[in-house]
């Protein structure tokens, strides 16, 4: 890590194979970079969003679950699979079925009176929009597994006194089972939050960052800097400025947490 | 509630639970079927759900053989193995020191350890890269092994903490009465008991490494070492139009060895999900 905070301040020749000194040359050249503010505005609406659906989704679900239906095991193994499966594959799998000749998600909302559907990921209106759908489809199933289980384990007899108290299963939801998960709610939504954040693999599958910039991430936009064009130190420059921010999001965020837990 | 409605609710929850398993398993679904196609054929809407065997083999025999998924998956099969069993080796004892010895600022090491999870892998790919150039091991398994080991650790330790402030420190207290030292009391009386929790930290290496592709495509270069996960990246390039019935093909051959480990071991990863979230 600290190697890296010292590359940071270098630019790599590759002409000459060596290191020349910038001092914060990196971190300037950055703060004046159009894309790297674009790519902070791409990754702020997609942690925002992708986050809040996800919770209520992922919430919704767990309740759902809790209904016991038969068959609802079988389910929720499938439900977890998305979780698991490598994003590349993912990315990849989304780009076939959002084909704009021939992907079967378009075919499917022609099934329900859509006819002329955008071009998901190749109009810089929509690809942002997808790459957070996709986003969703594959880890609402985590705040599913991490609520539910709290959910599993809390005492059914609150449950049980409070509908014979002649609680409506609404009310039940929102005064008894919502404050009850509401710490195992947070602990999901920071890890996710976090993680797409760093949102890189699921972008390089589906859009490697395009059309143009509209999905270019703070963490593609770094790989692309190192891997691509081989700019070592603007790479870990840019690393270092997601390292700053995530550490000073994720401390704010531990402040206000407790606040919450109060009410 | 009467009967009528009764009947109406549970309709409606099952419709739910069926829509919610079809919006789950369609899009993997879908990816199997395509990987039965040829290449003319992708272009149909709907696709046709008869499926040619021949077609399924030449798919099959060109990513497996061809494209050498077979010593790819062989190769991240043996390198899982190893950072699993590494990172278990050195991350048990650490998860037992943290949680039972009283060091000063054990508190202040187990927060840094869960913060090393929040670095972004971009942030030290690159420095990983240099690095291993500098041990002189990129390139070479142990240059994938010992980051792998590295970004597994944290993760590791952080679950089994959680199993070991679990166990009663009455427990350990008794084997030392009874005689037994720390070492001992770790390996034949407090082990067992975490046995579980050592499942899933595994599982979650594993499954990390089955994943990770991007630190691999800085230090591997040649072809006969590259993981799954790193030759499945190598498929997409902005430049070259993907052939589909190829890349779903890719993409099944590395779901199966997942899927086939993730149903055996299902009540596992919830298990550890859970552990985190009780913490």
């Amino acid at each position: 890590m600290l190697y890296s905070l010292g590359i940071s301040f270098f630019e790599f020749d590759r002409v000459a194979g060596k290191w020349n000194f910038l001092g914060l040359g990196n971190y300037k050249e950055i703060l004046s970079d159009k894309v790297f503010w674009s790519s902070i505005l791409v990754t702020g609406v997609m942690v925002g969003v992708a986050l809040i659906v996800e919770v209520v989704a992922g919430v919704s679900l767990a309740i759902f679950f809790g209904q016991k239906l038969r068959g609802s095991k079988f389910v929720r193994a499938i439900l977890i699979t998305p979780m698991i499966l490598n994003p590349v594959v993912v990315g990849l799998m989304w780009r076939a079925l959002l084909n704009p000749q021939w992907g079967l998600f378009n075919w499917f909302i022609g099934l329900i009176g859509i006819d002329s559907p955008p071009i998901w990921l190749a109009d810089p209106k929509w690809s942002l929009w997808t790459l957070i759908f996709v986003d969703i489809w594959q880890w609402t199933p985590f705040i599913f597994v991490v609520v539910f289980a709290r959910y599993q384990a809390l005492p059914t007899d609150v449950f049980e006194s409070a509908r014979v108290d002649g609680a409506s299963p609404l009310k039940i939801i929102r005064y008894i089972t919502l404050p009850l998960v509401s710490s195992a709610v947070v602990f999901a939504a920071i890890f996710r939050g976090i993680d797409s954040f760093r949102t890189f693999d699921l972008v390089y599958g589906l859009t490697f960052g395009g059309p143009g910039r509209s999905t270019t991430t703070l963490s593609f936009y770094s790989f692309e800097n190192g891997f691509v064009y081989y700019r070592y130190g603007f790479a870990s420059a840019l690393s270092y400025i997601m390292v700053i921010m995530a550490t000073i999001g994720f401390s704010v965020l531990l402040k206000w947490i407790p606040v919450r837990r109060n009410h | 509630m009467t009967t009528l409605s009764r009947v109406a609710s549970r309709t409606v929850s099952y419709v739910t639970l069926i829509v919610i398993a079809i919006v789950g398993i369609f899009p993997i679904a879908y990816l199997f079927l395509l990987s039965t196609k040829r290449r003319i054929d992708i272009g149909d809407v709907p696709p046709s759900l008869k499926i040619e065997w021949s077609v399924v083999v030449e798919n099959y025999k060109e990513v497996l053989f061809e494209r050498s998924y077979v010593s790819s998956t062989i190769n991240t099969l043996i390198i899982t193995s190893v950072v699993v069993i590494l990172s278990l080796l050195i991350g048990t004892p650490a998860a037992y020191t943290l949680s039972r010895l009283k060091i000063k600022g054990s508190e202040r090491i187990s927060t840094t350890i869960l913060s090393l999870r929040f670095m972004p892998p971009v942030a030290v790919a690159v420095p990983i890269l240099l690095s291993m150039r500098f041990l002189h091991v990129a390139n070479t398994r142990i240059g994938l092994i010992i980051p792998y080991v590295a970004f597994s650790l944290p993760l590791v330790i952080w679950i089994l903490i959680g199993f070991f402030d679990e166990i009663p420190t009455e427990i350990d207290e008794a084997a030392e009465i009874d005689g037994a030292n720390k070492w001992r009391t770790l390996l034949q009386v407090l082990l067992p008991l975490v046995r579980p929790g050592i499942v899933v930290a595994g599982i979650f290496a594993a499954i990390f490494i089955w994943n990770e592709f991007l630190i691999g495509m800085y230090v591997i270069d040649s072809e006969a070492l590259k993981t799954v996960p790193i030759a499945d990246a190598g498929l997409i390039s902005a430049q070259r139009p993907i052939d589909w019935n190829v890349a779903a093909t890719v993409g099944v051959v590395t779901l199966i060895p997942l899927l086939i480990g993730s149903m055996a071991i299902q009540k596992h990863i919830v298990q550890g999900i859970t552990a985190g979230a009780v913490k």
